[in-house]
């Protein structure tokens, strides 16, 4: 079965599958058989310089799916391409492209990336094939790191411009002057990392494609839209709902692969009674252990940023170099310098680097070619983001290996469960809510800034007319005698928000040790209150550091270098308030069922310190940092009252969380969103309702629309959860389920299985 | 069962932070171009894109400006009011004043829009008169008001009159800020006006308002609201030919007499004009003046420069003569920059030596008497000047012995 070489890893990945102390641990096993490439003629249109360079560079033929991409955008239609890592998927949209400006110098293009780091990275690509193509493309990137003396040549002179959707909504819409001559002869948009467009950040960047439009039209373009993005189960409903335009699928994959396992594994059982199993963690890295040493180059996968650096640690220690080498074991997250992130994907390429543990950073489609293993430590939360990690190994023509690692949490152990529902269902949907209110009202008022908006003009929305008069009642915008509404005030409003979470800011860590103060990096204003907290031990490339300040007005974390044997976990406090309801379902006998706006705060109030290795609690500490708060929307149910009165409060309080975890697990399954993104609170005596209630909302700022959906499906969630818990082996309640006993109380399974029955 | 909610109701939830609504006052006047016109007694110009009111005023010059002035390429003094800081596409220039000479009167045409829509006719009738091929004159004109004007008609499509915009644009502020930074703090218009060229604003509205004035008289409020803005533009046009007067009398030998001056920035203007030797003799006045002050020995620095530029290296040196006379570390720098220029500038390693041994024995005896300078400063100074005596040693021995064998 498995093709092995002496000494190669496909030999190490056979030696592994052939190892009995993991043979018990492996859920299950599937084998994803080679497949050869499938060619389509070169186009007869196309450039003959880029078919030599093409040629020159040992392509000997398009991948079908490149021809269809190229024959479709030619032929003036919107495409998005779904094909895996690897296949192949810049050459989709970078070949009508340069075969474009190669017609007719004049022609003009942008790319879209959700990063800096990837637009850096497809600048090389695009570059590297334009030069052997001989065309003289005049292409950069134009971002924050864009050097102010060629940002005046990109503007007036980039035929390529290679930017993100924040620089597109911050500094290129509202100085569309400056840009005339890229909107003029604009031909092309580039969209790639599609998938990454959903949620609030999808429904900001649809917003932006509308003013983009309206820029475009304003100077007499109408640009081909063409996307990239890795599997979901709805490409072309989201690249249509962000470009509100139809769109063509190119999913007819041409690429060839290798042989590839894909295994889920889940760790050994380490406590019986708490249901509790041994860490995902040790697990995967005893499994990285085993495959680097065996010559694999592998790359981990961890769920949070303490994790990596955790996990970095202990690999760093078996994998010592010989001194004065450097480590060959590196760690890969947000949060790194620019420089830092170049040196780590250059060693991968190269090969000097043989591990790399990594959060979902390297998710997205960083050049860094294929590896020969993925390791998923803990479910990513979705299943796409499962499929995009595990096609991060996966070479052209030989073996490579891709592992899920379950960890206790109730997904995953769902996942170790039924591991069919990884392979054989759908991956989620891509949702966005363009028409958010707070989303598209703080588009229009940056679009009308960017060009008048004739009273008659639709944006986003039929109502259109309605925002406009609010904008102008709150003194952004003015109806002049033609009809059409000028900005009319003092402030720049595409700076007043920004396209990702709520957070305008980023807190900056200062690693203060020596004599000089030096940026370590930068960490969300969410999820700073986490991680550098005072006294929290904040790890970065393995160095422990201790935060000895925050300075929360400045956005600034002090930190010295320190060497302690334990690192900190800070707990997170949430609190609810109804402010209004919107939907009500009458039902009573089942409950109530409620659906409105909510504002949802919460709080960092103390945190634990735990011994490496043992995981014991050490000690922990007050944290005082301001409460942070959001409005977003929301569904609650509450049981029957005739039911609740038959339990005590602390039976019902520890049922309320199995509940509301068995919820979150399903709820997020039915919606097919990450569970990230839907909040759950459970309150056993909620100050709105008086009662029992359990609330699960949209946790983004305003909402993308999931809990407007689960209010349609609340009885149909229901059922899942009682299929989940009723069908659970467990006897008094597991991870798997409503959570181990010691959480949910002693009858806290039973007590959710009568909770969802009279709820029914 | 409750109804769902409505648009208008959730709209009104969204609007978290509102800002607070703006005043509004009485209906505008149907016609409100003419209206702004007869308010301000200003003649209303009709065209084809639009109308556009135009305010004529004349501020009379003194005769020594107007003098001056005449002897300048014909010139436009613009400045533009604004809706705002920002360079973006939905920042408008509402109000654009271009001030000419005439006779002894500068002649100021104020273009003031009544209303957006009628942008367009503003715009052509400001780049006809830029277009005329006359020299521009602005007060930070090349960063923003020729950038906003340019992406106006950039917005409303209108490149031919782009292309008219005259090349030849001087912009006073940099000028301003190497002459006057330093003296006066600071180089805003405001600042130059009352520290160099004697102008006290009286009731003037202060810059940051203006684009408030505008919004309320567009918001219904009375055309009144701007009429401080029109004094405060006109009053900005009239500085910028005063400035401009003042600026080129400068160049032409007034800086003998002037009071507010960086001599630094003085002398780089005559250098520019290729006059060396009023900058040497506008130095030696500034030394004199500044003797022990911080910025001493910078203009030593620069007159030093100049001198060996023009090959007077025993002035040069005379320059420091009077510093090295003293027990302290100035005293060492001082004869190190004599080092300096007898290596450079003369050839004579030997005398450099000696002038770097001079200032180690001042250091010596700076050190013996515990003046003219910390512990840790001497010490510092003695590091470098040793390295100096050392490497001139050798070099001074290399060349006796090269020297040495030549005539062997």
């Amino acid at each position: 079965m498995i093709e092995a070489r002496p000494g190669s890893p496909a030999d190490a990945i056979a030696g592994l599958l052939a190892d009995a102390t993991f043979a018990p641990l492996i859920r299950a096993h599937r084998v994803l058989e080679a497949r050869p490439p499938r060619h389509a003629p070169w186009p007869d249109a196309l450039d003959q310089r880029l078919k030599t360079a093409l040629r020159g560079r040992g392509v000997e033929g398009l991948y079908t799916h490149q021809a269809q991409a190229y024959e479709a955008v030619t032929a003036g239609r919107n495409v998005v391409v779904v094909t895996p890592t690897a296949s192949g998927k810049t050459l989709c949209y970078n070949l009508p492209v340069l075969d474009a400006v190669a017609r007719d110098d004049a022609a003009r293009a942008l790319y879209l990336f959700p990063t800096k780091a990837l637009a850096a990275d497809q600048l090389v690509e695009l570059r590297a094939l334009a030069d052997a193509a001989e065309l003289g493309l005049k292409t950069h990137t134009y971002d924050g790191d864009t050097p102010p003396n060629v940002r005046a040549v990109v503007r007036s002179a980039g035929q390529v411009v290679i930017t993100n959707p924040d620089m597109l909504h911050a500094a290129i819409l509202p100085h569309h002057t400056k840009w005339f001559k890229l909107f003029e002869n604009l031909r092309y948009v580039v969209i790639d990392e599609l998938h990454t467009y959903r949620g609030l950040f999808g429904s900001h960047v649809a917003n932006v494609i509308r003013r983009l439009r309206r820029i475009c039209q304003h100077y007499g373009a109408d640009p081909i839209f063409i996307c990239a993005s890795a599997t979901i189960a709805n490409p072309r409903e989201l690249a249509e709902r962000i470009l509100e335009a139809p769109v063509s699928l190119v999913d007819d994959n041409g690429a060839p692969s290798g042989q590839k396992h894909i295994l889920v594994i889940n760790p050994p059982v380490a406590n019986e009674q708490l249901g509790v199993r041994g860490s995902a963690l040790l697990t995967g890295q005893r499994l990285a252990e085993r495959l680097i040493s065996g010559g694999v180059q592998t790359i981990a996968f961890a769920r949070s940023r303490t994790a990596v650096e955790v996990l970095t640690t202990y690999l760093r220690e078996t994998f010592q170099p010989p001194p004065g080498h450097p480590h060959t074991i590196r760690g890969y997250r947000g949060g790194y310098l620019p420089n830092e992130r170049h040196a780590i994907e250059a060693g991968l390429r190269d090969g000097r680097v043989r591990g790399v543990v990594a959060t979902n950073a390297l998710e997205l489609g960083i050049d860094i070619g294929g590896l020969d293993a993925a390791i998923s430590i803990g479910y990513p939360g979705t299943i796409a983001s499962t499929w995009q990690q595990m096609g991060r190994a996966g070479r052209r023509s030989t073996t490579s290996l891709s592992a899920l690692v379950c960890s206790s949490a109730p997904i995953d152990q769902f996942l170790a469960a039924h591991p069919e529902y990884l392979f054989d269902s759908s991956p989620e949907h891509g949702l966005v809510n363009p028409d958010n209110l707070h989303v598209l009202l703080n588009h229009l008022r940056a679009s009308s800034f960017e060009l008048p908006v004739p009273a008659t003009e639709r944006f986003g929305i039929d109502e259109t007319p309605l925002l406009l008069d609010v904008l102008e009642e709150d003194g952004w915008i003015r109806r002049a005698d033609d009809e059409r509404y000028y900005w009319s005030h003092e402030n720049f409003p595409a700076s007043d928000f920004s396209l990702r979470s709520g957070a305008p800011e980023n807190v900056v860590i200062v690693d203060t040790t020596g004599d000089r103060h030096r940026v370590l990096g930068e960490i969300d204003l969410f999820a700073a209150p986490l991680f550098v907290h005072e006294k929290a031990i904040y790890i970065h490339q393995g160095i422990q550091h201790h935060v000895d300040r925050l300075d929360w007005d400045e956005r600034k974390a002090y930190v010295t270098r320190t060497d302690v044997d334990y690192y900190t976990d800070a707990d997170l406090g949430i609190t609810l308030k109804v402010l209004e309801v919107f939907d009500e379902a009458d039902e009573p006998p089942a409950g109530l069922r409620q659906r409105g706006e909510v504002m949802v705060a919460w709080k960092v109030t103390m945190f634990k310190k735990l011994k490496y290795h043992t995981h014991e609690n050490v000690g922990w500490g007050s944290i005082s940092i301001p409460e942070q708060e959001m409005h977003t929307t929301s569904t609650w149910l509450v049981p029957p009252a005739e039911l609740v009165n038959r339990y005590d409060r602390d039976t019902l309080d520890g049922a309320l969380i199995g509940l509301a975890r068995v919820a979150r697990t399903t709820g997020a399954l039915l919606l097919m969103c990450d569970p990230r993104d839907l909040g759950v609170l459970a309150q056993v005596q909620a100050p709105f309702t008086g009662r029992p209630t359990l609330y699960l909302y949209d946790a983004v700022p305003g909402g993308v629309g999931l809990t407007e959906r689960l209010f349609t499906l609340v009885d149909d969630l229901v059922q899942a959860c009682r299929k989940a818990v009723e069908s659970c082996p467990c006897a008094d309640g597991c991870p798997a389920c409503v959570g181990p006993a010691i959480e949910v109380g002693a009858r806290g399974k039973a007590v959710v299985t009568e909770l969802l029955a009279g709820m029914s | 069962m409750l109804a769902p909610r409505s648009l208008a109701d959730r709209l009104a939830a969204a609007r978290g932070q509102r800002p607070v609504a703006p005043e509004r006052h009485d209906p505008p006047p149907a016609d409100r171009a003419a209206g702004l016109a007869r308010w301000l007694g200003a003649d209303l110009h009709l065209a084809d894109v639009g109308r556009v009111v135009l305010v004529e005023r004349t501020v009379p010059l003194d005769a020594e400006t107007v003098a001056v002035l005449r002897t300048l390429p014909e010139a436009r003094y613009v400045d533009t009011e604004t809706t705002g800081l920002s360079t973006g596409a939905g920042t408008v220039a509402f109000l654009v004043a271009i001030g000419t000479l005439d006779g002894d009167r500068l002649r100021v045409r104020q273009w003031l829009l009544p209303d957006y829509p009628d942008e367009g006719a503003l715009l052509r009738r400001v780049a006809d008169e830029l277009g005329s091929g006359a020299r521009l004159v602005s007060y930070n004109g090349r960063a923003f008001d020729l950038p906003l004007l340019v992406a106006r008609l950039t917005v409303h499509g209108l490149f031919p009159a782009l292309a008219e915009i005259p090349e030849r644009h001087d912009d006073l502020l940099p000028v301003a800020r190497r002459l006057f930074r330093r003296p006066l703090g600071g180089a805003r218009l405001a600042d130059v006006e009352r520290g160099v060229l004697g102008i006290e604003r009286v009731a003037d509205l202060p810059g940051f308002e203006v684009p408030g004035r505008w919004f309320g008289y567009l918001r219904g409020g009375s055309p009144d609201l701007l009429a401080d803005v029109l004094d405060h533009n006109l009053q900005d046009v009239a500085s910028l030919a005063l400035l401009e007067a003042h600026i080129v009398g400068l160049r032409r030998g007034a800086w003998r007499s002037a009071t507010v001056l960086d001599p630094r920035g003085m002398v780089a203007e005559l250098l520019r004009d290729g006059a060396a030797a009023d900058s040497l003799e506008l130095l030696a006045v500034a030394l004199e003046r500044s003797a022990g002050h911080d910025e001493d020995v910078s203009l030593r620095r620069l007159a030093t420069r100049l001198l060996v530029a023009a090959g007077e290296a025993d002035r040069a040196e005379e320059i420091w003569h009077e510093a090295t006379r003293r027990a302290s570390v100035q005293a060492a720098a001082a004869w190190i920059e004599v080092a300096r220029i007898r290596e450079r500038h003369r050839g004579d390693l030997r005398g450099a030596l000696e002038a770097t041994a001079a200032a180690s024995r001042v250091l010596d005896l700076a050190f013996a008497l515990g003046r003219g300078g910390s512990i840790a400063e001497i010490g510092r100074a003695r590091l470098l000047v040793e390295g100096r005596l050392r490497r001139l040693r050798r070099w001074v021995a290399a060349r006796e012995r090269r020297e040495g064998s030549r005539a062997a």
